[in-house]
């Protein structure tokens, strides 16, 4: 990693380079996974991104983690109920996978523990490039999580939920999900708990060709929590990917989204909700690849920041040379509503081809005066009308997602969120 | 598409070699020893007759020098740079007085006709050798009034200002234009009361380096209340082997002052790089306008990549008063490395920052540009508008930040950078940096990236317009949103850049 040399470590370092030392002979995995987890911790004693570190620019990684707390093996998180009704549940709960594996035609569930025991997991621990501290910091301390594959052509009647619950300590998670040839299936990531927990966790998606996926991240942690989370894709041919986003807790947030549109005709579409209340720091880094000729994407993120919190949205969308005939568009709305609130954007495009057509907008303002005008002309207060303006705002990213359950229950989220903190 | 590979041959077939204004001349210089020590800093500071304080400040930003990095964040990659092989002083020996404009050196005048730029400065230069009938021509136009479209002129030839042209006309509406070491002599006063306070010594790498051992530049004092009569106009040229152009420029508006300032440059062909790392201070108080434009035309290397300047700029402005604005204009055709990012402190209340770029590049150019409008006062509003065109082998960077501080209510700002991509080897890159830490404000930004639209050309070309022309005509319809902003006789010579830089590849 090419982070900088620092002189003294931080608190936050030290403590996780001592959990390592704690920790390893728990840790499952093979020798290759051992050296893999070594790399990690080696390129974690360089020291935390700072934000010297481009892509760390806006979360000053090494300023902003100020603890760590200690592995927690007492405490108890529950299972929650699903988002989606009969969705099939797979939790882990407090940093190891819990209860019966589901069997469902087609889909084949495993604890990535034993993945890691026996060894076949290592290769997928690589770091991505440079400057990857929530990898390696996921590498390094993962413990458990669940390896799902839905094989070619299948079509899971129910959707999948991916459920992440601490109750404080460390908790160091990996969710590899593959989905073959033609499968259709829809992911539910929920990331909640309680307590000042630490948390990594790293989606690892891997789409096949015509393949369609709809995957929802739903991030609820308490306002004490430090979330670090990756979900990286690889997009086959024509596969088809919908990746929902929703940020509305934690107190240091950081999730990144890399994807490889690598296969012919892939479609990547992304919708994101960032709710930033509190004195929050979120922060989400997309990186696009657009490896291959005739692939396209959308992206749309909308946030609102309330009270002290900082916003962070980094989006960066590269078309390699060869990648012609690239549609990409990228658009990060933000209603900045405090003036103690922050929101930094940085949307890159990164373009070596030329017959592409690519753009992106950012904006950043307050509720429109005319339009709080226009409702509180008609009898309706101020305070009620902001909230239906600020919901407006977000819902109408949700509402693109046409299907129905799923708007409905993320309407349902939002309306919970708009309650505590309208 | 027959047009994409028309473009594509065309473009390899570009001869970027020819560089339009590849020539040397000769005239003996007067070097200091190669290299930068304390010693360098003290021969150029003795060489410029500088007083005490001067050496003092340069000195000081040469120990804070030693203490830096270069920086590596820009998209560009070039060859380590030995600081310790390059020439820090090189005057022309037969310097004649600033006043006198008959001792102007004959091989010195042959430079500006080699330039064959049509503009008013030509005239104004081929007129400096009948005086005369500029005299004369003073008189018609009467006291304190000026035919309009007059430019001054502040030569710079190498590192040191050669020639200035109607200083005393500019002298009579109180305006001070000036080299700036003349100004550090005759004008201590303003050049210690500004001279660092928008570009610290401490600002960065090689504004820092500029400091320690800039050798000339121009300065540019208009008082209060005076809208400066002229449009004042500098010409950079690089001309001895290996020899750093560190120019330092200051320009001060007063209160409720005006001007109008305008840069251009041109180098003759080189094999090794040169160094080329300036520092523009733009001061604006109270209800004060300054407008900077600059056409850039530097040697970008040959067809190889191989030779060119490295331009590694600071250009800040700051709208310290309220209601002042700042305007930069640039077109950016040259150099084999840019690296510059023309700024505006919007400090005053109700000021105003202007960005407005044309970045061309072609060949093996690589190009960093873009802006920062830094939002501190109440009601400040800034614009930027940033077209860049690759073709070639060029990369070409948007890079730019807005930022609103907690106390900067009600700042607005709107971005709107596009890039344009001939031929499939180049590249076109934005990074901007959005930052808002006060609810009132209200930024947009908006980018794209397209090669030219198929629609448009065969709309074009359907009326009988052939394919070369018909490209030509879209790329100036790309760019004719910043081309208007430029001043008129700058129109037309950055109109022919943009032709010249992309010759074969666009018409």
């Amino acid at each position: 990693m090419n982070m900088h040399a620092t002189p003294q470590r931080t608190a936050a370092e030290t403590a996780l380079i001592d959990a390592f030392g704690e920790r390893l002979s728990l840790l499952p995995g093979d020798g290759e996974v051992m050296v893999k987890r070594d790399d990690a911790i080696e390129a974690l004693k360089a020291g935390l991104p700072t934000k010297r570190i481009e892509s760390w620019h806006y979360t000053d990684l090494r300023r902003l983690l100020t603890s760590v707390p200690a592995h927690d093996g007492a405490v108890q998180a529950k299972a929650i109920a699903p988002l989606l009704e009969g969705s099939t549940v797979l939790s882990a709960l407090n940093g190891a996978t819990a209860g019966k594996l589901p069997s469902i035609e087609g889909v084949t569930v495993q604890s990535l523990a034993e993945k890691l025991t026996d060894g076949s997991f290592a290769p997928a621990l690589d770091p991505y490039g440079f400057d990857d501290a929530i990898g390696a910091l996921n590498t390094a301390f993962v413990a458990d999580g669940y390896f799902v594959d839905i094989a070619d052509g299948t079509e899971p009647e129910t959707p999948l939920e991916l459920q992440n619950v601490q109750a404080g300590g460390q908790t160091h998670m990996r969710f590899p999900v593959r989905v073959g040839t033609g499968a259709k299936a829809t992911i539910v990531e929920r990331q909640t708990g309680e307590g000042a927990a630490l948390v990594s966790s790293v989606s690892q998606l891997v789409l096949g060709d015509d393949a369609e996926v709809l995957w929802l991240i739903v991030q609820e942690q308490p306002d004490t929590a430090t979330h670090l989370a990756q979900f990286k894709a690889k997009l086959g041919k024509n596969s088809k990917l919908t990746l929902f986003l929703m940020n509305a807790g934690g107190k240091l947030v950081r999730q990144e989204i890399i994807v490889d549109a690598a296969g012919e005709g892939a479609v990547f579409t992304l919708r994101g909700i960032n709710l930033l209340a509190g004195d929050t720091h979120t922060d989400v880094t997309m990186v696009l690849d657009h490896s291959v000729p005739h692939t396209s994407s959308t992206e749309v993120i909308r946030n609102v920041v309330t009270g002290k919190a900082r916003g962070v949205f980094q989006g960066r969308i590269n078309v390699a040379q060869y990648a012609q005939k690239t549609d990409a568009k990228m658009a990060c709305n933000t209603l900045l509503l405090s003036d103690d609130g922050e929101f930094s954007a940085k949307p890159e495009l990164e373009i070596f081809a030329d017959d592409v057509q690519c753009g992106h907008g950012a904006t950043v303002t307050e509720i429109d005066h005319n339009h709080l005008f226009y409702l509180m002309a008609r009898g309706i207060d101020e305070k009620t009308a902001r909230g239906l303006l600020v919901k407006a705002f977000v819902a109408e990213v949700i509402e693109e997602l046409e299907v129905e359950p799923v708007v409905e229950a993320l309407e349902a989220l939002l309306d919970g969120w708009f309650q505590t903190h309208g | 598409m027959p047009a994409v590979q028309d473009t594509i041959d065309r473009v390899r077939k570009i001869d970027v070699d020819q560089y339009k204004y590849g020539f040397e001349t000769e005239i003996e210089m007067d070097k200091a020893p190669k290299g930068l020590s304390e010693d360098t800093i003290r021969f150029i500071s003795k060489k410029k007759d500088e007083p005490q304080w001067m050496l003092e400040w340069r000195l000081e930003a040469f120990r804070r020098w030693l203490t830096l990095e270069e920086p590596t964040w820009a998209r560009v990659n070039y060859p380590k740079i030995d600081f310790q092989d390059i020439y820090y002083y090189a005057a022309p020996k037969s310097t004649p007085g600033p006043t006198s404009l008959e001792e102007v050196d004959p091989e010195l005048l042959k430079v500006y006709e080699k330039l064959g730029i049509p503009l008013k400065e030509q005239e104004i230069l081929a007129g400096v050798q009948k005086p005369k009938a500029e005299a004369d021509e003073f008189d018609e136009a009467g006291d304190n009034v000026y035919k309009s479209g007059r430019v001054a002129v502040d030569a710079v030839f190498d590192s040191v200002s050669v020639v200035t042209t109607f200083k005393k006309e500019l002298a009579q509406a109180g305006v001070i234009f000036c080299s700036i070491s003349e100004a550090i002599r005759e004008h201590p006063e303003l050049v210690k009361k500004y001279l660092g306070t928008v570009v610290p010594t401490t600002d960065n790498y090689y504004a820092t380096l500029n400091s320690a051992v800039f050798t000339d530049g121009s300065f540019v004092f208009v008082p209060k209340g005076v809208r400066c009569p002229m449009e004042l106009s500098t010409y950079f040229r690089i001309n001895e082997k290996n020899t750093g152009q560190f120019e330092r420029t200051l320009i001060i508006c007063e209160d409720g002052a005006y001007v109008s300032y305008l840069e251009g440059c041109t180098a003759p062909q080189r094999d090794e790089n040169q160094l080329h790392a300036a520092v523009v201070e733009l001061v604006a108080l109270d209800d004060a306008e300054i407008k900077y434009s600059t056409v850039q035309n530097w040697y970008p290397g040959d067809a190889q990549g191989k030779g060119g300047i490295y331009n590694f700029v600071t250009k800040r402005g700051d709208c310290r008063g309220k209601n002042s604005k700042i305007s930069w204009t640039q077109v950016e055709t040259g150099s084999a490395i840019t690296w510059k990012y023309p700024s505006c402190i919007l400090r005053g209340d109700n000021s105003r920052g202007e960005f407005y770029s044309i970045a061309v590049s072609n060949g093996y150019q690589q190009v960093d540009s873009g802006t920062k409008m830094l939002h501190l006062g109440k009601n400040t509003s800034s614009r930027i508008i940033s077209k860049g065109i690759a073709a070639g082998f060029s990369q070409n960077t948007y890079r730019g930040q807005v930022s609103a501080h907690r106390k900067a209510e009600n700042a607005r700002n709107f971005t709107q950078c596009d890039s344009l991509l001939i031929g499939e080897d180049c590249g076109a890159h934005t990074v901007p940096y959005i930052e808002a830490k006060n609810s009132s404000a209200q930024f947009e930004h908006e980018a794209t990236t397209s090669k030219i639209s198929e629609d448009q050309l065969f709309y074009v070309m359907q009326r009988g317009i052939p394919q070369e022309e018909a490209i030509a005509l879209i790329v100036n319809g790309f760019v004719k949103e910043v081309i208007q902003e430029l001043p008129m006789e700058f129109a037309v010579e950055a109109q022919k850049l943009i032709g010249i830089s992309l010759e074969g590849s666009v018409g």
